[in-house]
This record gives structure tokens, sequence and C-alpha cells, in this order.
């Protein structure tokens, strides 16, 4: 704001402008998932009568100008502006070609300063000036010359900066809204789940983290968060990496409940209790969600791929289920973002045992998240067979030896996947469950310190 | 000047900032843990790289914090450059936190200017002829990105064109920007009270893993398993006499620290300045150009890259050993004694000892079998049973094993390989190396009935039997004999003792199925 005074007032006394005197303006930031704020400033603007160029050099410095409205009572825009020549030494003297500049003169000897005027005649790798009626190189010798300018151009400015003419019915002070979509502004959840394995309970606190990259601080903002996918604009969270992502984990269930939070449409908004100021460079967590003795239980999933080998037994995953619905779960929405996990060591202390990301998930859903591998419990897929029955039908038998070095019995989804909607199983050591096409699950509860076999003859193409 | 005069009297006005809520300071925690992870995506043989310690740590402090009544902020100095803020957890105020910030706006001389901007601030010239100094006031009418345009009662200057010793001397700082990336919660309190405060928070630049030291036995029949818990610490931020814990397993992340925020170098650019004798070229354009730069991580020295050295003699018994205990399906291990994990440094600790360990030592080839020239080579590996009964039986968390034997008087690398996380109850097996003194080579001769024939011959150079395990891999072959043959991992597997200094052979054919 200081900014907008000095810039509409101070330096260049605009001829039409009779200088806006801006309070503290009221500041609503609307912030999307999607490195996307939708700011509108509200300020009170004291409007000559007829037309006048009003300034906007703090608005953020990513500012998409192509969305900039100005809304205020008998207030029409004739034309909005948005200046990007940056005011810099050079920019300053290829302006001042054809114009009048002072220099001062410093004998490296005495000190003495000698003061003239000169025209500055062209600025093309070099300055010429004409001082008198004779033409000079600048600083040719080498020697300091100090070059002073009588004002700086119009047009030339320290930042980008956002002008708009507007045509007033009136003149006096009124509410004007400046609004405008910017990047630069992001926000997502972060989750702090304390699980307590023995009592099958979470306790959750649930954070809004918004970040701000805009180059602009945002001073005593009423703040909104805006849960849900914006279209259009790429970069979205989920898209980052691109790359092939294993399906999730058996036990997400999409939830049916509404909660009771404010909405619009397909999203779910989240205001700040408090205006705050959101600084450039700042990271910022406030807390929306708090609950504590929510169920949770832990799972472990194997996923094999393909049916293939493996030398060496590997680790299942740590799954931990939770569900977001009113009856014994987080009671609320949860906006994407990184759940990271924490468990409690002998000594009472919490540690972190893993963490990973949740889309938008709706009310009522059940989840379940991979937050790591189980160190105790392996499983080793071996093709144990593989017959050539007729043309291109194949039969592979598959073993699968479980173990588990835990003092407790423990349950594993065992999935083979890679069955291409095509593959029949001809034979199994237990019955297993098509969840798709591509895979069927075994459920196999491995014993306390014990080994555990599933074996499968599967017809397949190839 | 009357203009620029009346700028400066209006910036006053407008400079009177809103009043912030007092700030309280918190220089360093009164205790501290520190819990290290060990880098998801490192394999188990690969090294650590001390310069970019992919693994992260779990830091908690506690903290003695005296707050005023009413609103305050307050300020954590002195956690890790690579916290992860949305990570930070914050208990013990008593009515809680309303919102934690990390401000991470650097103070450098371009944000110095850049936050200037409009602000009057002093232009301090120094006469080289006389050693005068001249100060003048001046108002910045440039952001950073371009260089610096500054008025002054003159008129409108550009800093250090004119050939001048000359700079800007500020009467502050601007609000917002701070020397390193700052942890900040807001809180309220009814009283001025002091709290005793817990910080956690995930930071990256952190690393571990264990490192094995087996020593057979001359007869080669048992090992001596020694194992040092190693941990790195890549952070500028060193931590006194704390708890210190290392977690084995895997461990699924989705968030990585955000780069360290570098402020940006100040450009200083003037007018082309281009002579009667200078070359008109492009170049000259910007050929005053003064980078200054405060980016303290680019002038940093970097630590010497790691020296590769084998792992000491195992000492006798150590004095302290880890503790293993159980974390949902981790394995902690806690250093029994508060120990300094010093900035950019590495610390060892034992991890686990087991003196006498049964082992087997095999030959062990991948073969081919339709294609045998193809087969791998003859590895030699060491094998155990990770039970009590073999003198084992606890969790091995993955790393390096370094393998020492005794010959001509003294002690001799065998061989090194690697582990991966081993659980109690399951197979250890270590590949060590090629073998030199077991060779095994492949012919092919007519048999009866006129099909052809593969015939392995191993030849054992050694004066004591060994053990020889050919893993033959039909590729989609029936391999014959086969059924005869017990099998490894679903691959018929030829096992044969070879006489010391003798021979074994083992002949098979492959059919198309």
């Amino acid at each position: 704001m200081r900014s907008l005074f000095l810039f509409s007032a101070g330096l260049f006394g605009l001829a039409a402008s009779a200088a806006a005197q801006p309070e503290p303006g009221n500041l609503a930031v609307t912030i999307y998932n999607q490195n996307l704020a939708l700011v509108q400033d509200t300020r009170q603007l004291n409007l000559p009568a007829g037309r006048s160029r009003q300034e906007f050099p703090n608005v953020s410095g990513q500012i998409s100008p192509e969305t900039v409205t100005l809304n205020g009572q008998g207030v029409g825009i004739v034309e909005q502006n948005f200046d990007f020549d940056l005011l810099s030494p050079s920019k300053l003297m290829e302006k001042a070609v054809g114009e009048e500049i002072t220099l001062l003169r410093t004998n490296p000897a005495t000190g003495a300063e000698t003061r003239e005027r000169a025209k500055v005649l062209a600025v093309n790798g070099g300055v010429i000036l004409q001082i008198g009626n004779r033409i000079e190189v600048l600083r040719d010798d080498g020697l300091p010359v100090r070059a002073i300018f009588d004002r700086v151009p119009e047009n030339l400015r320290a930042r980008p900066t956002l002008s708009v003419t507007v045509e007033s019915a009136g003149a006096g002070a009124r509410p004007v809204t400046l609004s405008y979509l910017t990047p630069g502004m992001s926000w997502k959840a972060d989750y702090v789940t304390l699980f307590d394995e023995t009592a099958g309970k979470i306790d959750v606190q649930g954070w809004v983290t918004l970040t701000n990259t805009t180059g602009t601080t945002f001073d005593n903002a009423d703040t909104l968060l805006v849960a849900g996918e914006i279209g259009g604009r790429g970069g979205g969270y989920d898209s980052y990496g691109g790359g092939y992502r294993p399906p999730p984990p058996p036990g997400n269930r999409p939830g049916t409940e509404t909660p009771g939070r404010e909405s619009l449409g397909d999203f779910l908004l989240y205001p700040l209790k408090e205006r705050t100021t959101i600084a450039n460079q700042q990271t910022k967590q406030v807390s929306f969600l708090d609950v504590t003795g929510a169920a949770g239980r832990r799972a472990y999933v194997f996923r094999n791929s393909w049916m293939g080998t493996l030398d060496q037994a590997a680790s299942a995953d740590t799954v931990l289920q939770f569900s977001s619905s009113r009856d014994q779960g987080l009671g609320d929405a949860l906006p994407a973002g990184t759940v990271r996990v924490y468990m409690k060591d002998k000594r009472g202390n919490a540690q972190f045992v893993g963490e990973n990301r949740i889309g938008h998930t709706p009310m009522g859903s059940d989840v379940a998240i991979t937050t790591g591998q189980a160190f105790d419990i392996k499983v080793q897929p071996v093709v144990e067979k593989r017959e050539r029955m007729s043309g291109d039908r194949w039969r592979t038998t598959m073993r699968y030896s479980l173990s588990n070095a835990r003092p407790q019995p423990a349950t594993v989804d065992l999935i083979q996947a890679g069955l291409w909607g095509d593959v029949r199983i001809v034979d199994e050591s237990r019955k297993s469950t098509r969840r798709s096409a591509d895979e069927t699950m075994w459920r196999v509860t491995v014993p306390a310190n014990g080994e555990a076999t599933v074996t499968a003859t599967f017809d397949t193409r190839y | 000047m009357g203009r620029a005069i009346t700028a400066w009297l209006l910036l006053g006005a407008a400079a009177a900032a809103s009043a912030a809520p007092p700030v309280a300071t918190s220089p360093g925690p009164r205790a501290v843990a520190v819990t290290v992870y060990r880098a998801p995506l490192r394999g188990a043989g690969q090294a650590m790289d001390l310069r970019w310690l992919n693994g992260f740590a779990l830091v908690t402090e506690t903290r003695r914090i005296s707050i005023p009544a009413g609103e305050s902020d307050v300020r954590f100095e002195g956690v890790a450059g690579g916290i992860l803020p949305e990570s930070a957890i914050v208990t013990g105020f008593p009515a809680g936190v309303a919102e934690k910030n990390q401000d991470a706006w650097l103070l450098s001389p371009a944000s110095l200017l850049d936050s200037s901007l409009g602000r009057r601030v002093h232009l301090r010239r120094t006469s080289l002829a006389t050693g005068a100094v001249r100060e003048t006031e001046a108002v910045v009418r440039s952001g950073a990105q371009g260089a610096v345009v500054l008025e002054t009662p003159d008129g409108i200057e550009a800093l250090r064109c004119d050939g001048l010793r000359a700079t800007l001397a500020y009467d502050g700082v601007p609000a917002g920007l701070s020397a390193k990336p700052t942890l900040s919660v807001r809180v309220r309190s009814p009283r001025a009270v002091s709290a005793t405060v817990t910080l956690s928070y995930l930071a990256s630049g952190f690393d571990w893993q264990a490192d094995y030291v087996a020593d057979l036995a001359p007869d080669g029949a048992t090992m001596n398993l020694f194992a040092w818990l190693t941990l790195a610490n890549g952070d500028e931020t060193g931590f006194r006499q704390a708890d210190t814990q290392a977690v084995a397993g895997r461990i699924n992340r989705s968030s990585y620290s955000p780069s360290r925020p570098q402020a940006p170098p100040l450009v200083l650019r003037c007018w082309p300045s281009g002579t009667t004798t200078s070359d008109l070229e492009e170049k000259v354009f910007e050929r005053e150009e003064i980078v200054v730069t405060s980016s303290r991580v680019m002038m940093e020295m970097m630590p010497p890259p790691p020296v590769l050295m084998e792992a000491p003699p195992p000492p006798p018994p150590p004095a302290m050993m880890a503790e293993q205990e159980e974390l949902g399906d981790l394995k902690l291990y806690r250093i029994p004694e508060r120990v300094t994990v010093a900035a950019r440094s590495q610390k060892q600790v034992a991890l686990l000892r087991r003196p006498s360990v049964k082992v087997d030592s095999i030959y062990r080839q991948r073969v081919n079998a339709s294609n045998p020239p193809y087969s791998g080579k003859v590895m030699r590996v060491l094998v155990a049973e990770n039970d009590s009964a073999s003198g084992l039986g606890l969790p091995l968390p993955s790393g390096k094993v370094a393998v020492f034997g005794a010959a001509a008087g003294r002690r001799i690398l065998f061989g090194s390989g690697t582990l991966e996380d081993k659980a109690v109850g399951e197979r250890v097996e270590i590949v060590t190396g090629a073998a030199s003194s077991v060779t095994s080579t492949f012919g092919n001769r007519l048999a009866a009935g006129g099909a052809g024939e593969t015939e392995i011959v191993v030849a054992n150079s050694n004066d004591v039997p060994i053990r020889y395990e050919a893993e033959l891999d039909p590729g989609g072959m029936r391999l014959l004999p086969g059924a005869e043959l017990p099998s490894r991992n679903g691959r018929p597997l030829w096992s044969v003792t070879v006489p010391a200094n003798g021979e074994a052979i083992f002949r098979y054919r492959v059919e198309k199925p």
C-alpha cells in the first residue's frame, strides 16, 4: 500500500489522478488446492469525477492480469493496463534519448566536482552525449561521472504494475473491489495420526497447510480454503509424476455421508476462523480437525503384480485402515493431503512409522493407506511349474510362502495380479476371491512365529 | 526537488506499520531426541553419499518458553535446516496453537533492496582522492531484478554506474525477512506463563545403515558377527546430548522437503558502457555486471567424499550397544546413552553382536539350462539360519557385510556382500564374491539314442571338499532328468559335494515342452 501511495501521489503526479487515499484494504483470499487463489481487495478509493487512473502496484507478483475485475459504485472501467516494463539503469538511459541529463564529474586527484548538462543522443552499446557543441561518449576515459536524470519515465515500473483507468460518475470516496486470480498460492491438508495398535484407536489432528510464493504478502486477509479440483489449469495435486501408481490396497470404499460443513456445489469450504497475514514465502498451518479415539486397525497386504518368482521373501505392506464416517470414524470429509502415522515406542515417545497421500475423501469413506512394509511379515512367491497345455494355453503353478516373525498371528491379504481377465484358477489350496478381472485375493492368517503356504494353479494365455 | 521531499513526508506516514503481536524467541532446545530413518529407496548395497543423504529424521525437542499474556508469536530457533514445516507438531502450550508458520523469505542483499522499494535509505559515497565520506538520502525506485535506481536530492541515479565508491545503508531490517527459514507459532495465553513445550518435526538430510563385520573361524563352521549402526547427519544443525534412535524397515514417504530456499543474488547492471576503444559486441552491454551473492549453500565447503574403508576389526564386547525394541511393524534401535549427533558428521555405535554363528559355505551357480554359455558365475555364498539354535535369532537390518578370515597369520578380507532386512526365522544368504578355486565347464556329448546332452563338470582345486549347487533355469524347456531333482525357488537344483581336489559331473537334456 505504501508503494501504491507513493507512486500515484508523490512521484508522478498523474494528470487526472487525485491521488487515491488507500486505507488498509479489506483483503479476502480464496485458495484452491491447485496452485490458484482468488484475491478480492476492497479498498476505499477517493475518486474524482470523470476519468482517472488508479494504480495497484502491490497486487500478487504472479497476478493473472486477464482475470482482473474492478467493482465500485458508479465506477466504469475505461481500460486496464498491466505494465511489466521494469525500471533499470539501461531502460532509464534508453528512455532519456533526446533529453538532457546532468553530468557530475569528479576529479580523481582532488575530488573536486564539476557539473554540466548533456543531451543523450543515442544508447547503442555505449552512451553518446552532446555537451554544448561537443560530442562525447559517456565515461570514455573511465573517470567517474555521475549521470543524473531529472525524472523516472512513465511506464517504467519497479514491479509489474496493474493500472486501471476508470470513469467515475461523481467525486468522492467509496469502496472499490479489485478481484483477480493468481497462481503461487496453494493448500493441502496434513494429518497427524497417532495409532494405538493395542487399543485399535487413532487420534487424528488435521491441519490445512497453505503456501504463498507469489512474492507478495497478504496482510490481515479473510481466508477461505476450497477443497476440490478446479479444472483446466493442469498441475493438479495428483498429476505430479504422472507415472504408474499401484492400485490402492483393499479396504478403500468411497463414502456417501454429507459433512456438516459449508459447501458450494462440489466444493467443501474451509474458512479460517480469524483473519491472518499470509506472508511471502510462508508456509502456514491452521487446525481444522481434531478427533480422538476413532477406530483404526492394521492390515497386511502383499501384491504379486505378475506371476513371477522372487529369490528372497519380500515384506508385506503395512496398511492402516480407518473410516471417515460419523459412526466410529473421523466424522468429516478429508481434503486431499498427507497422512503421517506415529506410534509410541516403549518409553511412550511418539515415533514416525510412515505416511501416505489421500485424495479428496468424502465423509463415510473407508480408507486404507500403505504406510510402509512389515519387517517381520514376508511373502515369497515362486513359480513351481509351467506347462504348455495346448496352443497358447499354459498352466502355471504358484506357491506363496508366508512367514510371520511376530508373536501375534497376522492376517495377510495376498493378491495375485496380472490375470488379464482370461486367466482361470484351475486349482488352489484355499478359496480365493476374484477382486477384479486382473486380481485375485486370498486372506491368509499366518500363525504367531509361524508360516503358511498357499498354492494355486492358473490356466493362462502365453 | 520539492516533489521528492513530498514523497518522503508521505512515506513516513504510510510506514507506520500495524501493531504485530509480541515475539517470544526460543533459542534452542533443553532436551532433544533424534530418530533416524534409512533412505526408503536406497538399496542394501548402495553406499550413503554424505553430501546427498536421502533418509530423514524425526526430531523431538523439549523447550522452556516464557510467553506473555494475550496473543504472541513464539519463534523456534536452532531447528534443523531440512525441516519439513508441515510435519511440525507443537504441544504443551496451555491454550493450544492458533497457527503455525514457517517463514522462508530470507534476508539477503537482494531482498533487503526489494523490501526497501519506495523507502528512504542512506547513500554513502567515499572519495578515493580525499577519503571524505559523504552521505545523502535516497529513495529506492527499482526492484532488485533490474538493478538499483535511486532518487537522490540531485535527481534520478543508478547505483555504481558512475565509477564512484558508493553503497546503501538501511535504517533497519524490513519486517518479514529472516536469516534462516524460521518456524513460529501463534499462541494465546490468559496470563504470562512459562511453558514446557514439545516440538517435533521431520527433517531431511539424515540416513543410517547397518554395517556388518563377519569374522570366520579357522574351521569355517562359525563366524563372529558384529554390526555397526552407522548414522549420518548432513544437516547444518547438530544435536547435543540427544536421545538417539534408528528405525529399521521400509517406510512409505510421499512428501519430500522442498529444496532449501535460496536468496536470489543481487545483480547490478548498468546502462550500455561501450567506449570508443571497446569492442562493440553484445557482451559489452552487461560488462559491468557485479554479482553480490548471499547464498551460503553455494559458498560452503562440502565435506570431503567418504573414504571407503572396510570396517575395523571387531572390538572386544562393546561398552555400549544399541537396544532393539518393536515399533509397530518396524524395529527401533535405541542408543542407551545420550550422544551428540553433530552437524555434518557420521557416527557409529555398536548395533548387535553374536560371537558364534553357525555358517555354511557353498558355491552356487545359476545355469541357463538351454544355453549354458549364458550361465552365471560360480559364486561363494555364506549361509546361516537366523534362529537362536544357530547362534543368531534377531532382526537383521539391511546393510553391507564384510567377511574376514585368518590366513598367513593375519586377518584378511574374504569378501563382501549385502544383506536385505531379515526377520527372525529367515535364512540369511550372503553372496561374498565370485569363486576362483571352484570352476564349472559345460560340454556337449552325444548320448545313447543320438540325443544331444549337456554335461556340467565342476572342478574343486581346494584341498577340502566343497558344496556346489547348480540352479538350473529351464527357460521354458523341459529338463530331463528333472523330476528327481529337488527344487529351489521353483528351479531344479543339482546339489553335490565335490571331493577335495576332485570333480563332479552332471548330465542333462532339454526338450520342447
